[in-house]
């Protein structure tokens, strides 16, 4: 109790530099993989992609990041075990985020595809097993983060196999694509606006002090989707086909109406992003904070104070502005084989998952999802060749980052023990 | 910078070099009538020219196959096949194949056409490169294909290319047989040897065309999945 009396201020100034850090290592290179699909399709340029990314992953981490931070702050460590040593708390989650932090600049710069999810839950895990004792993690609630690394890719690629072929139903095998879009494209605006409003109003909006009854919700999703229909047929509206694209379906002609459409998904993918990510860095923080705020008491019910949320989404925006422009690019230039229409329905299931996952309290792996989504169109025989190589890439990053994030929060764990006293 | 993971994640597309290999392959072919207008005015310069120029295309088409071969790794997942695609690849390459042999074959043996069966000889070389041409054009409707990822509108598209490339293959047969029927009185007076090779020229045409329609039969393979 009397180091957090004593030193109180000078955690809360580590907490914040150190949140800082990680959500502009967020910001850096995770955001490059969520916009890289948008950008790789041609739908909007790079600097497009950095214009919406910093709105939605900003308005993502403030109004729907709520619930997975709180997941991170409390549900995957018990918080009685740490009700007579709540300063092991903050040294705990202070060595996390900069174990985490570390380890996604090394990482990248390896050219691993870790994923920020991985190393803050490896690095809460590790910390809690051995610097603390093996019952202070709350193994169930870990389990269930765990499996919905599974579920989450397969459920994304389900829902993107799904979209693409019923894009294909409608539009794309027609007689008449081009009208077809014009036709179905602005319904599928609404229901992007649709389930991304519903589910911020659901579980996010109370982090900032707004609740709704049931059925005014309903209603503002509903608004909102209209809106956002609305907003995108306007757009479409001035699209004509251009008789000297090619051949007797105007596939051209018609990919420029998803333009508008993917537009809108790139939004929601930030948007889910955000919501998802930022709490890897303000999670921490928050708990953190929390703990000093009380003076001691973990089970103080202590409502998240907006400027942590500021603080997230600032610091995603910052590495985004400095230095994810340039992974966005190198994401961007690669991908030549994603078509508006294609990335529409990857990145329409990717953001999906994220936000239901988000409503969920779930940290899932942005990247994870989206791969998985890639994987659903390519299922549907929406493209022309997929290197499954990556899968077993990814699974075995993922079993690196998990103990190598634990093993660098014990280490700054100990550090930290040393330096402020046990 | 890193590479990132979503970009890594996609493979090269089989489709633009199986097109650019296809396009090769029908490049080649086109020579072949020029190069039967050269033989039958004996102007064996020109000739010879036009063979070379058969040549460097096809071993060009040999490199694209070797390129496409290697650029396919077993960990592609693909909307179809990797077999039928290297089948299809195969078949292709035998197009540009059999044009080096016939054109060699006529060129080494300084092979004149008697005029009785010149022009009919000039169709079938016209319907053999026509044929080709309209496999080409089968072989490029992949990329809407897949664009339709394999839809049934689309599928209709190369399906009636298919039976066009179907009917050229017949009509070559037609004209293989009035050949031989008209080569057969003619066996009498003309050198055995070279009515021997006669008969084999017409059929090593007749064999462009089949193989033209392969092509199309293939791809009849790979979409029927």
């Amino acid at each position: 109790m009397e180091i957090i009396a004593n030193y109180g201020d000078i955690l809360l100034m580590l907490a914040v530099a150190f949140g800082l850090f990680m959500a502009w290592g967020v910001g850096a290179n995770d955001v490059a993989n969520a916009m890289g699909t948008s950008v790789g399709s041609g739908a909007i340029t790079i600097k497009q992609a950095i214009i919406i990314a910093v709105i939605f992953e900003f308005a993502g981490a403030i109004l729907a990041g709520g619930e997975v931070t709180a997941t991170i702050r409390k549900g995957i460590l018990d918080a009685n075990i740490f009700t007579d040593s709540p300063h092991l708390l903050v040294y705990g989650m202070l060595a996390s985020l900069l174990a985490a932090g570390t380890w996604l600049m090394v990482a990248s710069n390896l050219g691993w595809p870790v994923s920020t999810t991985h190393s803050i839950v490896g690095a809460i895990v590790g910390f809690g097993a051995v610097g603390v004792g093996v019952d202070a993690v709350a193994w169930g609630k870990v389990g269930n983060i765990a499996m919905s690394w599974i579920v989450s890719p397969i459920l994304a690629g389900s829902i993107a196999f799904m979209l693409f072929r019923s894009l294909q139903n409608l539009i794309i095998d027609t007689k008449h694509p081009f009208d077809n879009a014009k036709k179905y494209v602005p319904f599928y605006m609404f229901l992007v606006g649709f389930v991304i409003s519903l589910v911020t109003i659901f579980k996010g909006l109370k982090h900032v002090g707004l609740s709704f009854d049931l059925s005014t919700s309903y209603m503002l999703a509903f608004g909102f989707g209209l809106l956002v229909m609305l907003v995108g047929t306007l757009i479409i509206r001035r699209i004509h086909v251009d008789p000297n694209e090619n051949d007797d379906f105007h596939f051209t002609s018609m990919e420029r109406i998803f333009s508008v459409l993917m537009i809108i998904t790139a939004a929601a993918m930030a948007f889910a992003h955000g919501s998802n990510d930022v709490a890897n860095a303000i999670g921490p923080l928050a708990a953190i904070y929390s703990v000093i705020e009380s003076g001691g008491l973990i089970g103080a019910k202590s409502a998240l104070p907006i400027w942590v949320l500021l603080v997230g989404g600032g610091g995603i925006v910052f590495g985004l502005v400095t230095y994810g422009h340039k992974v966005i690019a190198t994401v961007g230039t690669g991908i030549t084989q994603l078509t508006p229409s294609r990335g529409f329905a990857a990145t329409l299931a990717a953001a999906a998952t994220v936000v239901i996952a988000s409503g969920t309290g779930l940290p899932v792996s942005t990247t994870q999802v989206l791969v998985g989504a890639v994987l659903g169109v390519g299922l549907a025989r929406g493209l022309a060749a997929l290197d499954t190589r990556m899968i077993n890439k990814i699974f075995l990053s993922w079993l690196i980052t998990l103990p190598a994030g634990a093993m660098m929060s014990i280490i700054f764990f100990f550090m930290l023990k040393g330096m402020f006293g046990a | 910078m890193a590479k990132s993971i979503i970009d890594g994640l996609f493979g090269k597309s089989p489709i633009s070099p199986l097109q650019h290999h296809m396009t090769s392959v029908h490049s080649c072919i086109a020579e072949l009538k020029d190069f039967m207008v050269a033989i039958h005015a004996q102007d064996w310069d020109k000739a010879e020219e036009i063979r070379s120029k058969i040549g460097d295309k096809e071993g060009e088409a040999d490199v694209l196959k070797k390129k496409l071969r290697l650029s396919l790794p077993s960990t592609f997942m693909m909307p179809f096949s990797r077999r039928d695609l290297l089948d299809l690849l195969l078949i292709q390459d035998s197009i540009a194949n059999l044009t080096k042999d016939v054109s060699g074959l006529m060129i080494n043996r300084k092979m004149t056409l008697p005029n009785e069966i010149f022009e009919d000889v000039i169709e079938l070389t016209s319907v053999c490169i026509k044929t080709s041409a309209t496999a080409l054009k089968a072989v490029n409707e992949l990329d809407e294909l897949l664009e339709t990822a394999f839809g049934n509108r689309e599928r209709k598209v190369v399906g009636s290319i298919i039976s066009d490339i179907n009917e050229l293959e017949s009509e070559s047969d037609r004209i293989q047989h009035v050949i031989r029927t008209k080569l057969f009185p003619l066996e009498a007076d003309l050198p055995p040897v070279d009515v021997m090779f006669y008969y084999r020229a017409v059929e090593w045409l007749g064999e462009l065309a089949d193989a033209a329609q392969k092509v199309g039969s293939r791809l009849e393979v790979l979409l029927a999945k």
